[in-house]
């Protein structure tokens, strides 16, 4: 049972990662710096909350909005590029972001042990849950119910005026831009908000595994970040969701049986995946369908 | 810090940047002939040196020898990637081979870790025991070689794209594909065939990174992806000549920082050259300006 919470709470935190990239992949930007951003989150709420004593609450609103504010500055030389360059740029400040904590050094003494982060030896002692009696259930709990919002926020957002605008983006620049609409402001949002949310993402992350290191935030983590909206599909944000359980749920857990031969078919089933469902696992096509059925069924209600 | 020490990094750093620039040059080909990014190409080339390193355990070979059978698994591997990520995948839609070359380079990542049990091997070095000395100054021999080489390969790579019928058509396509393909220019070959060149040079660096380190790792596909990255975007998309030059500079940049901050911080200071290069010339050192994204 403690394996089945654990897996939940590893699949709700990796999709608020995922959903931190769709908002970004929306307006046709492929970003490398959401673990930068996720580990942003992760090391100033578990500082807050080890260091100065902080609610988690608060702690992980302040780290998220550090991260949605960096990623408000490094957007706007970033997102001057596009295509690979944009790539490359993001990529270089993940990476940035990910040697920062490694050089990055500040412990204070707490009872017996020194705690803080320490460069290359991470950050140990991130004892919030277990200090303040929470179960694995509590936290698994907590976790959804952050997920479920995040999801319920982005499935309104997308229905809205803002979402139209992110897609219009997205699908040409130049005729989003010839109806009037700001390209630049309309990306640094996009990027600022998958910051804030790689944050929020960061901050559970920390205080779940209660140990976290530079390592864990690195160029491979960020290509998990992007390849569960691409592999879900960008038509709507169950994609991501049903991306992370395939993934996280089924190709890593499921195929444990197959011992290390299960990283092997780990890649070569996301290349599969891709030629076989080139639009992503809920495309447009699924979407109708399950549309359609559920019209029908409430339709023969009607009648 | 003596000037000498100064000088001496940032030669040693200009030697092993060719191997950066072969890579650079890569990853501008194939986004200059297909405009796509193909994030698999710096595990195709460590995926041919560890092909070369298996094959001299089982026979002993010449270091020259294990260097040329890399080049030439790479090219393998290279064709490899391309059938699996582009050539079976659809193309209008940039994310979906994008990803797909992702799962590519963790799959290449994964075979290397399941056969060596992620353990770094040896790799045969050239000249490693040669030291030119010009009284305080001096040259590594190893370095020295990996240089001459490189810049082989980079001549015979210019008369292949400007000398030949193959490399009028690999330019052909890349400046206008739809035009290409009217003249009878076959593109799926073209494109398999720029796989299959840039697959052969990522091959011919993997195999010096690997000599000139001493070791061949897993551990090393993400930082030289990062690095070809980086160079081609500072040398500017599609420039080859512009790979070379930013190829040589990150290297001594790098080595420079090496010496001067250590280990941990040496990479800090390369992404703020690239953040420099974004901000103040985005469009690398040999701007193209009709460039289709």
């Amino acid at each position: 049972m403690d394996f089945l919470l654990g897996l939940t709470q590893l699949i709700g935190v990796h999709t608020i990662l995922g959903l931190s990239a769709y908002v970004v992949l929306l307006t046709g930007q492929v970003t490398i710096a959401q673990a930068g951003f996720f580990g942003i989150g992760a090391y100033i709420a578990a500082m807050l909350t080890t260091l100065a004593g902080w609610h988690i609450v608060p702690a992980m609103l302040v780290g998220a909005s550090v991260a949605g504010v960096v990623a408000c500055i490094v957007g706007f030389p970033a997102l001057r590029v596009k295509g690979l360059m944009l790539v490359v740029a993001t990529t270089a400040f993940g990476e940035f972001v990910r040697l920062f904590w490694f050089n990055f050094d500040y412990q204070i003494a707490k009872g017996e042990i020194m705690v803080g982060p320490e460069g290359g030896e991470g950050f140990k002692q991130i004892r919030y849950f277990p200090e303040n009696g929470w179960t694995t259930g509590d936290v698994a709990l907590f976790i959804w119910v952050i997920l479920i919002a995040i999801m319920l926020a982005l499935w309104w957002m997308d229905r809205s005026r803002a979402g139209a605008v992110l897609r219009a983006v997205g699908e040409d620049e130049l005729a989003a831009q010839s109806v009037g609409i700001n390209l630049t402001a309309t990306k640094v949002t996009a990027f600022a908000v998958g910051g804030f949310i790689a944050g929020i993402g960061g901050g559970i992350y920390a205080h779940y595994t209660t140990h976290i290191e530079h390592a864990n935030f690195s160029v491979l983590l960020a290509t998990f970040a992007i390849a569960y909206p691409i592999l879900g599909g960008l038509t709507n944000v169950t994609g991501t969701l049903f991306a992370v359980v395939f993934i996280q749920g089924i190709l890593v857990e499921g195929l444990r049986f197959m011992g290390d031969w299960r990283n092997l078919l780990f890649g070569a089933l996301i290349v599969v995946a891709m030629n076989v469902r080139p639009r992503g696992l809920i495309d447009e096509r699924v979407v109708m369908i399950v549309g359609r059925a559920f019209s029908t069924r409430k339709g023969r209600a009607d009648a | 810090m003596e000037f000498i020490d100064i000088v001496l990094s940032i030669s040693d750093g200009v030697l092993f940047g060719t191997t950066y620039a072969l890579i650079g040059i890569g990853f501008t080909m194939i986004f200059g002939v297909m405009h796509k990014i193909n994030l698999a190409y710096a595990a195709t080339s460590i995926g041919g040196a560890y092909v070369s390193w298996a094959i001299s355990t089982l026979v002993p070979l010449p270091a020259i020898l294990v260097f040329l059978i890399s080049a030439i698994a790479a090219g393998v591997i290279g064709w490899l990637v391309y059938l699996c990520c582009f050539r079976l995948v659809p193309l209008d839609t940039p994310l979906t081979t994008l990803l797909a070359t992702v799962g590519m380079l963790i799959f290449i990542d994964e075979v290397v870790v399941h056969e060596t049990d992620g353990m770094p091997q040896p790799y045969p070095a050239i000249f490693d025991d040669v030291f030119f000395e010009f009284g305080e100054f001096g040259l590594r021999g190893d370095l020295l070689f990996i240089f001459v080489l490189s810049f082989a390969a980079m001549l015979v790579l210019l008369y292949l794209l400007y000398r030949t019928r193959l490399g009028i058509a690999t330019r052909a396509v890349a400046q206008q594909p739809m035009a290409a393909q009217l003249c009878g220019i076959s593109i799926e070959r073209t494109n398999a065939s720029t796989f299959v060149i840039t697959g052969m040079l990522g091959g011919l660096a993997g195999a010096m990174i690997g000599a000139s380190v001493g070791v061949l790792s897993p551990l090393l596909t993400l930082p030289v992806t990062v690095k070809g990255l980086i160079v081609t975007v500072i040398g500017g998309l599609g420039s080859i000549p512009g790979a070379i030059i930013a190829g040589l500079m990150v290297g001594a940049f790098e080595n420079l920082f090496l010496a001067l901050r250590g280990v941990t911080e040496r990479d800090m200071y390369v992404m703020l050259l690239l953040f420099l290069f974004l901000t103040f010339r985005p469009g690398g050192l040999f701007h193209r300006s009709a460039l289709r994204d």
